[in-house]
C-alpha cells in the first residue's frame, strides 16, 4: 500500500493510478498544511473533517472530535448561533468573517473569525459545510490596545501631535485644539509651522533634524503661537516614529503649557525681590534710623538753647530742615513697610477721601477741580497706612502736574477678571504729563521730573506698596499740549498674597 | 510717699554698674498748682530718650526717662505717668510688652510708641490679639511732631 496523506475527506480517493495528478490531493495538502483550523460538518451539525490548525487551536485529536457534535466548540450560551448557522446553510447562503467565541477542549474561550462555506453535492444539493475559523485573540488584543491609545490621546489635558519629516502635521489630538486654538481639521496637513512663531522658526528645523538621526528632544522649553495670535510657554517633547522596519517616518510631539508655571516663577522673582529690598531696607534701619532721630532732637535742644537772633540760631535750623529732608526719605524707604499697621477690611474710596481732604486747601489753591466715580461694593484687606502713603503719593503727583488748574478723575470699580477679582483704581489728571522717556524710568528710585521739589522715592515706593499686596500699577500719560494729563491705574485683587514678614 | 521729699532719684541695675533711667522731682515747695502731665520716655538709644525727655520738659512735660522696659516698669511704678513713649524693639521686656503692663497698671495712661526697626508687625498683631492697640510712629520723627502727637491722645 503506498502512502496517502491522511483524507480530512473521508470518502475522497486514498488511491490513484501511478502518474495521475487528482487535484483533490492538493485540495487536502492545502488543507492540512493551513495555519487556520478547516473543519467540516454535515447539516445535523456533526463534525466530518479536521484538520492539524484545529487539533492545534482546539485541542482535539482528529480521533476524539471526528463524529461529535459541532456544539462542542460552541460555548453553552451560544449554542443557539448554531441552528441560524445551519438555517442559513441549508438555504445554500454563506457566511463570511463572522466574529463569535469558540471554546477549546479545556474550556477556554477565544474569540475566532469563522467563515462557512455551504458544501453541496452533484447535484448542487447542500450535504454539509465547510468551516475555516481564525484565531482572532492577538488580533483583538492589538486592536484593543490602539483604541486604548487613542482613548488616553484623546482625552490627554496635553496637546498630542504628530508630524512627518517635512513637518506636516499628521494628527491633532482634543488638548492640542484647547492648547492652540485649532481644530484637527484645520492643522492635518498643515506645516507646523504654523503654531511656530516667526522668529523661533529655526527651530523646527534644528528638530527635525535630530528625529532623522533618531534621537528625541526631551521637556524643550519653548513658546508657540495659538490660533488668536497670542503666545503659550510651552515644554515639548518630541520622539521620532519608526515604521516597521525601524526606519524614521517622522515624530510625535507632546506639549505641556508652562505658562502658569512661568507667571508663578515670574512672581516669585518678583516677591523675591521685594523681600530682598525688605531685609536690606531693615539691615540698615536700625542703624540710620536712630541716630537720625537722635541727632534731630540734638540739633532741635541746641537751636533752642540758643539766642534766636544769633547766627548759630538760623544754622541749626536750616540743619534742621535738611535733616527733615533726609528723614523724609529714610521714613519712606526704611520704614514703609512697618509703620503703616496691620491690614484691616477698608473701603478704598474711604482712603481716597482722607487723602483728598488733606489736599483740599492745595486742590482749591492750584483751581482743580475733583470727580469722583466711587463704586467699589466691596471691602479689601489693606493696610491703612500703606494705601494712604500710596494714593497720596499718587494724587500729590496729579496736583503737581496742574499747578494752573485741571480735573482731578479718582475712579473706583470693582474689577472680575481672569486675573483674579479685585478693586480697580484709576487716577486721571489733565496736567502736563509725563515725557515719555521718562515713562520708562518713573519707578525708579530717585527719579525725579520735579527737579528740587522731588525726592524720586514716591512712585517707587508707591509700586513696592502695591506688589507687596499683590498688586500692580501702570501709568499711561500724553504730553501733547490740549490732550495732555496721566493715567495712573492699580488693581488691588481681593485675596492678599501669602508674603511673609520681610524682616 | 516719694513726691516732695526727693529732687532727684537715679536709677541703677542690681549691681549699680550701669544707670538704667532717671527721674527728676520738684520739691513741694516748687509743686505749680496746676500738675504738669508725666510722661515717661523708654528707648534703649539713651541718646535718644535723653534728648526726648529735656525736649518734654521743655515742652511742660515732667519727664523721667528709662533704657528697657524692664527698668520702665520700675520707674513707673514711682512715677505714675499720664503719658508713656516708648521704643519698641528693646533688651529684655519690648514696648508693646511694656505699654500693655503700663495700660494695666495705669488706665488712663495713654501711650505712644515710636520705633525706627522693621520687625514689629508680630509683636503688634500679638498685643491686638489681647485686645490692645497702641498707636506708632516712625523714626526718625521730628521732636515737634512726637509732642503733637502726645497731645493728640
Amino acid at each position: 500500500m503506498s502512502y496517502a496523506p491522511k483524507s480530512p475527506f473521508p470518502g475522497a480517493p486514498t488511491q490513484m493510478p501511478k502518474g495521475t495528478l487528482d487535484p483533490r490531493f492538493y485540495l487536502a495538502a492545502i488543507v492540512a498544511s493551513s495555519d487556520d483550523p478547516i473543519i467540516s460538518k454535515d447539516l445535523n451539525g456533526i463534525i466530518t473533517s479536521w484538520n492539524e490548525a484545529a487539533e492545534r487551536t482546539f485541542g482535539y485529536t482528529t480521533d476524539e472530535i471526528l463524529g461529535e457534535p459541532i456544539l462542542r466548540l460552541i460555548p453553552p450560551e451560544l449554542h443557539p448561533e448554531e441552528a441560524q448557522i445551519l438555517t442559513k446553510l441549508r438555504a445554500g447562503e454563506r457566511i463570511d468573517r463572522y466574529e463569535t467565541i469558540r471554546m477549546k477542549k479545556n474550556g477556554e474561550r477565544f474569540p475566532v473569525s469563522v467563515t462557512i462555506f455551504p458544501v453541496k453535492d452533484d447535484t448542487g444539493r447542500v450535504v454539509g459545510a465547510s468551516k475555516i475559523a481564525r484565531d482572532i485573540s492577538d488580533r483583538d488584543k492589538t486592536d484593543e490596545s490602539r483604541f486604548r491609545l487613542a482613548a488616553v490621546v484623546e482625552s490627554a489635558d496635553d496637546a498630542i501631535i504628530s508630524k512627518d519629516l517635512n513637518g506636516i502635521v499628521r494628527s491633532w489630538n482634543d488638548g492640542a485644539r484647547r492648547m492652540f486654538g485649532y481644530a484637527a481639521e484645520e492643522m492635518i496637513g498643515q506645516p507646523i509651522l504654523r503654531i511656530i512663531p516667526l522668529e523661533l522658526h529655526y527651530e523646527e528645523a534644528a528638530i527635525l533634524a535630530r528625529l532623522r538621526e533618531g534621537e528625541r528632544v526631551d521637556h524643550f522649553e519653548t513658546r508657540r503661537t495659538r490660533k488668536d495670535g497670542s503666545t503659550i510657554e510651552l515644554s515639548v517633547t518630541i520622539s521620532p516614529i519608526r515604521d516597521g522596519s525601524g526606519r524614521v517616518i517622522g515624530a510625535s510631539k507632546i506639549a505641556r503649557d508652562i505658562s502658569d508655571r512661568r507667571r508663578i516663577e515670574r512672581l516669585l522673582i518678583q516677591s523675591e525681590k521685594i523681600a530682598a529690598t525688605g531685609r536690606m531696607a531693615a539691615a540698615v534701619a536700625h542703624e540710620i534710623n536712630n541716630p537720625l532721630e537722635a541727632v534731630m532732637n540734638l540739633i532741635f535742644l541746641a537751636r533752642q538753647n540758643s539766642p534766636p537772633t544769633g547766627k548759630a540760631y538760623q544754622h541749626l535750623k536750616m540743619a534742621e530742615e535738611e535733616l527733615e529732608r533726609v528723614s523724609h526719605i529714610a521714613r519712606q524707604t526704611l520704614g514703609y513697610y512697618r509703620d503703616a499697621g496691620l491690614p484691616t477690611e477698608v473701603f478704598l474710596h474711604e482712603l481716597i477721601e482722607n487723602v483728598l481732604t488733606i489736599y483740599r486747601s492745595k486742590l482749591l489753591a492750584y483751581g482743580i477741580s475733583v470727580d469722583t466715580q466711587f463704586n467699589d461694593l466691596q471691602k479689601v484687606m489693606v493696610s491703612r497706612g500703606e494705601f494712604i502713603q500710596i494714593f497720596s503719593n499718587l494724587i500729590a503727583n496729579a496736583l503737581d502736574a496742574m499747578p494752573n488748574g485741571g480735573v482731578l478723575q479718582v475712579s473706583i470699580r470693582t474689577l472680575i477678571s481672569s486675573a483674579g477679582d479685585g478693586i480697580q483704581v484709576v487716577i486721571r489728571d489733565t496736567g502736563t504729563g509725563i515725557r515719555s522717556d521718562h515713562l520708562g524710568r518713573i519707578f525708579e528710585p530717585f527719579f525725579t521730573t520735579k527737579g528740587d521739589l522731588g525726592t524720586g522715592i514716591g512712585l517707587w515706593v508707591t509700586k513696592q506698596l502695591v506688589e507687596k499686596r499683590g498688586g500692580q500699577i501702570s501709568v499711561a500719560s500724553n504730553t501733547e499740549p490740549g490732550k495732555s494729563g496721566t493715567v495712573v491705574s492699580l488693581f488691588v485683587p481681593f485675596s492678599a498674597p501669602a508674603l511673609k514678614e520681610t524682616a | 510717699m516719694l513726691q516732695g521729699q526727693v529732687d532727684s532719684v537715679h536709677f541703677s541695675d542690681s549691681v549699680g554698674r550701669n544707670s538704667i533711667g532717671s527721674l527728676s522731682l520738684t520739691s513741694s515747695s516748687k509743686v505749680p498748682k496746676e500738675r504738669r502731665p508725666r510722661v515717661l520716655v523708654v528707648d534703649d538709644e539713651r541718646l535718644i530718650a535723653d534728648s526726648m525727655a529735656e525736649i518734654l520738659e521743655g515742652a511742660g512735660f515732667q519727664a523721667a526717662t528709662a533704657y528697657d522696659g524692664w527698668s520702665a516698669l520700675q520707674v513707673a511704678g514711682i512715677l505714675q505717668p499720664d503719658y508713656l513713649l516708648s521704643d519698641v524693639l528693646m533688651p529684655r521686656m519690648n514696648g508693646v510688652d511694656l505699654a500693655i503692663a503700663i495700660q494695666k497698671m495705669y488706665p488712663a495712661a495713654r501711650i505712644l510708641l515710636f520705633s525706627g526697626q522693621a520687625g514689629i508687625t508680630e509683636i503688634l498683631r500679638a498685643a491686638q490679639n489681647q485686645g490692645f492697640q497702641f498707636d506708632l510712629i516712625a523714626k526718625p520723627i521730628h521732636p515737634l511732631s512726637v509732642i503733637a502727637r502726645l497731645k493728640e491722645l
